[in-house]
């Protein structure tokens, strides 16, 4: 039967089973108990007082400590240095899209709103219009057209 | 405060052979093998991945992650000539559906015809025969309007796919509806079918592009490569003006309906240029309706261009052209009018009124028939063939606008005797109203015949329009006959029957015609007339020509198309800013005039079925006649300065001078009628 110890012995120790099941090679052994598994393990508890050890000061640790946060840090930025761009110009492109249909949206809304000033300014409307208002065509002398030899120009200038 | 021994670390101390590597290390080794396994496995598998089946992946990320996305090309605007739309093209939801998704089928018809105004059954049946034949697309219905797509999109139906697909609009509705035209579905695309739209569909039309979008797993675009650059449709901007044009289409639609006519068309046009600033016909139609089953379409066709007439009178402004050209006759030269009879190859022809004997002016401003047969004797069958085809009638004037008629002028071999004094009054031709102007405009721009056009720019976009290059006129009369033909015509509206045509403050110029209308049933002339006025002003600097055409008219052209010219040319001369160049005075509506132009029709060949349209019977015309004063220019020739502005002063004439000495020429010639505010030149030498 295979006993955890056994198989820990298996894993870790190739030929221990062997060992376990094999007779002794020496005839004089021949009548010994054939040993246990793991026979030859020994387990034992020792108390040791180590109250008054004290820890040797390493000098290289700290160094050897910031060197590797410092290299782990320089691996990281590193890594974000080359993916920064990457993930940059994918939001950049999910941006783009967006914009790109929005103008498109926004053009289509233009078009919308050049054709309803369009119906909104049709002549037919506006003569509809200036029939609600009572609006006429000027008579043709109250006309008057500013004659171009004399060099007259109309001109509407905010006041000084 | 422990210390764990194990086997392993008992191992790791130095128990074993010497020829053997301790254990740790075979261990090692083979976690070392099986990690070569392992990424000699994973090698074989990119080997295959990337080398060998590399194809085929790339295929299916591409179509995983990227999508060919067609970039629509949008149909150009039609604009008028102040950049005003007429015709634009805007994006709009098509719905359709996939058959298999839907559940209920009864349901759905309910939702979608309720929504999109659809008849439920046919709709239930269309859907359910979709469904039954595995069909996974249905349009639904094409172009539907913003509010029912919205409140489609809102009930957010797994079913319901929106399309978006070009329309055409006609922001103006009726508005130059014939010469802008209309689109229809040709192969799923927009084409045009009559007017500008479909004689400039290939610039019109745009090439639609392609776009290579990648996506991510959500189908979002992320980057978006232009593999087929679409290229827009051009943009037309055409010489009509919308203002002028509105002008022009309600006069003409208001004379029609007065005047019981059948149709009515009317053609504005800048005389130097061939410019069309407005082209009317009546009735028209609502481009922005598409054709219903069974719909009268000849409200569409453009009747200024596509039907040709029998013009009548107009067509003696031809006759005149030609003498004054070919012949020793003047505006004051005597024309025997046999007081109102004339035997023509042994046929009795009576005029319209009793003339013994009339000036050229005063034949064409009385519009006498025997007067204008006696001057197309003189000017002779050739001559007067050669000038009809000079003034650009029998062929079409090339217009930018499909279905022109190029009307009727016979060979000259298959006159009869009695043709040339039909063709001298305007019958036994077929003409358009557009020919009509441009032969008009001859008379304005000082002997130039121009091609009309409609077109005044073209391009891509509204920053870089182009203009079209004009074609060069050609001359067909010297300025100084095209002058004298010019003060002619002024004397039809001044003192002749044109008299409705005149303008407050614009001195006009022109010519009535009425001709009697064949009836092709019983071969014999109607009392329903084509009622014709061609005119232009101001005649100091004419700026606009403007033909009026009324068919079925049962009155002359001097009273139904006359006052139609002088709406049109009116408001026309007002929105051009064209200065006045007569006094004002009020015109009034003149009254009692003899209007009557009508040529003897019975004197006529019966017209072809083929180049006339018949029109119905209708009773005879009433007459009008009056007849008013006007001022005559002195006689200046040989006085001084000093006398000649003595004279001038009195009689409250503006003069202009030039050179020194004595006067030895004027014009407007002594004796000759002077419109109101209008300036006598005097020329002066030693």
């Amino acid at each position: 039967m295979a006993t955890l110890a056994t198989i820990i012995s298996r894993i870790f120790t190739p030929g221990a089973g062997e060992a376990v099941a094999r007779p002794a090679e020496n005839p004089e052994d021949l009548y010994l108990v054939r040993a246990i598994p793991n026979d030859d393990v020994c387990l034992f508890v020792k108390d040791i007082d180590n109250t008054r050890v004290v820890r040797k000061v390493d000098q290289v640790a700290p160094k050897r400590c910031l060197k590797t946060i410092a290299g782990f840090c320089g691996a990281a930025a590193l890594l974000i240095l080359l993916l920064l761009p990457g993930a940059y110009s994918l939001l950049a492109g999910y941006e783009i899209q967006n914009l790109r249909e929005k103008r498109q949206q926004l053009l289509i809304e233009r078009a919308g709103l050049e054709l309803e000033e369009a119906r909104l300014t049709s002549p037919e409307r506006l003569e509809e219009l200036a029939k609600v208002q009572d609006f006429i065509d000027p008579a043709p002398d109250k006309i008057i057209y500013l004659p171009p030899t004399q060099g007259s120009l109309a001109l509407n200038l905010p006041q000084q | 405060m422990e210390t764990i021994r194990t086997r392993f670390l008992a191992g790791c101390s130095g128990t074993g052979d010497a020829g053997e590597d301790p254990p740790p290390i075979r261990r090692l080794r083979i976690l070392i093998r099986l990690f070569l396994l392992w990424a000699l496995l994973i090698l074989a598998t990119l080997v295959q991945l990337q080398i060998v089946k590399h194809g085929e992946f790339a295929r299916m990320a591409r179509a995983q992650q990227q999508r060919e996305v067609e970039i629509n090309a949008p149909r150009g605007m039609i604009l008028d000539r102040n950049l005003k739309p007429l015709a634009m093209s805007l994006p709009v939801d098509s719905v359709c559906v996939n058959p298999q998704k839907i559940a209920d089928v009864t349901v759905a018809a309910d939702i979608l015809s309720s929504v999109l105004n659809l008849d439920r059954d046919q709709l239930l049946a269309r859907l359910l025969a979709a469904k039954v034949m595995q069909k996974g697309f249905l349009w639904v219905e094409r172009k539907v309007t913003e509010e029912e797509s919205r409140r489609l999109r809102s009930y957010k139906l797994p079913y319901v796919e929106f399309r978006k697909e070009s329309h055409r609009f006609y922001p103006k509705g009726r508005l130059a509806a014939q010469v802008v035209g209309t689109v229809g579905m040709l192969e799923e695309e927009e084409r045009g079918v009559v007017g500008l739209e479909s004689y400039f569909e290939d610039d019109l039309q745009g090439r639609p592009g392609s776009l290579k979008l990648v996506t991510d797993s959500r189908q979002r675009g992320v980057d978006a490569t232009v593999t087929v650059e679409p290229v827009a449709g051009q943009d037309i901007v055409c010489t009509i003006d919308e203002r002028i044009q509105f002008v022009a289409e309600r006069e003409l639609a208001k004379a029609v309906v007065e005047h019981k006519c059948k149709t009515g068309s009317l053609v504005a046009m800048d005389p130097n240029t061939g410019e069309i600033l407005a082209m009317a016909s009546y009735p028209t139609y609502d481009p922005n309706e598409p054709v219903k089953k069974g719909e009268d379409l000849s409200p569409r066709l453009n009747l200024a261009i596509s039907a040709p007439f029998e013009p009548g009178s107009v067509f003696k402004v031809i006759t005149v052209a030609a003498a004054l050209e070919r012949t020793n006759l003047r505006p004051a030269t005597i024309i025997p009018c046999g007081n109102g009879v004339i035997n023509l190859f042994g046929r009795i022809i009576h005029d319209h009124d009793p003339y013994s004997a009339l000036s050229m002016t005063d034949v064409l401003a009385k519009s006498s028939n025997i007067g204008a047969i006696q001057v197309g004797l003189r000017v002779g069958e050739s001559t007067l063939h050669e000038y009809v085809q000079r003034f650009g009638f029998g062929r079409p004037t090339g217009i930018e606008l499909p279905a022109e008629s190029p009307g009727l002028v016979r060979k000259l071999k298959a006159w009869s005797k009695s043709s040339i004094g039909s063709v001298a009054m305007g019958h036994e031709v077929s003409v358009t109203t557009l020919q009509l102007a441009q032969a008009c405009a001859v008379a304005a721009n000082g002997g130039f015949l121009v091609r009309p056009t409609v077109l005044l720019r073209r391009g891509r976009d509204q920053q870089s329009l182009r203009k079209v290059s004009q074609e060069k006129p050609v001359r067909v009369m010297s300025p100084e006959n095209a002058m004298t033909l010019r003060r002619m015509m002024e004397e039809v509206v001044l003192s002749g029957t044109g008299k409705k045509a005149r303008l407050d403050g614009y001195r006009a110029a022109g010519k009535t015609g009425s001709a009697q209308i064949f009836d092709f049933d019983s071969h014999t002339y109607t009392h329903r007339y084509n009622a014709s006025f061609m005119g232009f002003a101001p005649v100091t600097n004419p700026r606009i020509v403007v033909v009026v055409t009324l068919n079925g008219a049962s009155l002359y052209g001097g009273a139904v198309a006359a006052p139609v010219f002088r709406q049109v040319a009116g408001a026309a001369l007002r929105i051009l800013d064209v200065p006045r160049d007569a006094v004002l005075e009020d015109a009034g509506e003149p009254g009692n005039d003899n209007l009557n132009d009508l040529p003897p029709a019975q004197l006529a060949a019966e017209p072809e079925e083929t180049m006339l349209r018949p029109i119905s019977v209708a009773a005879a015309p009433p007459r009008e006649i009056v007849r008013p004063g006007a001022l005559a220019a002195p006689d200046f020739r040989g006085k001084s300065l000093k006398a000649v502005l003595e004279i001038a002063s009195a009689a409250g004439i503006q003069v202009v001078f030039s050179g020194a000495g004595v006067a030895r020429r004027q014009h407007p010639a002594p004796g000759q009628v002077l419109s109101p505010g209008e300036t006598v030149r005097v020329e002066l030498e030693r």
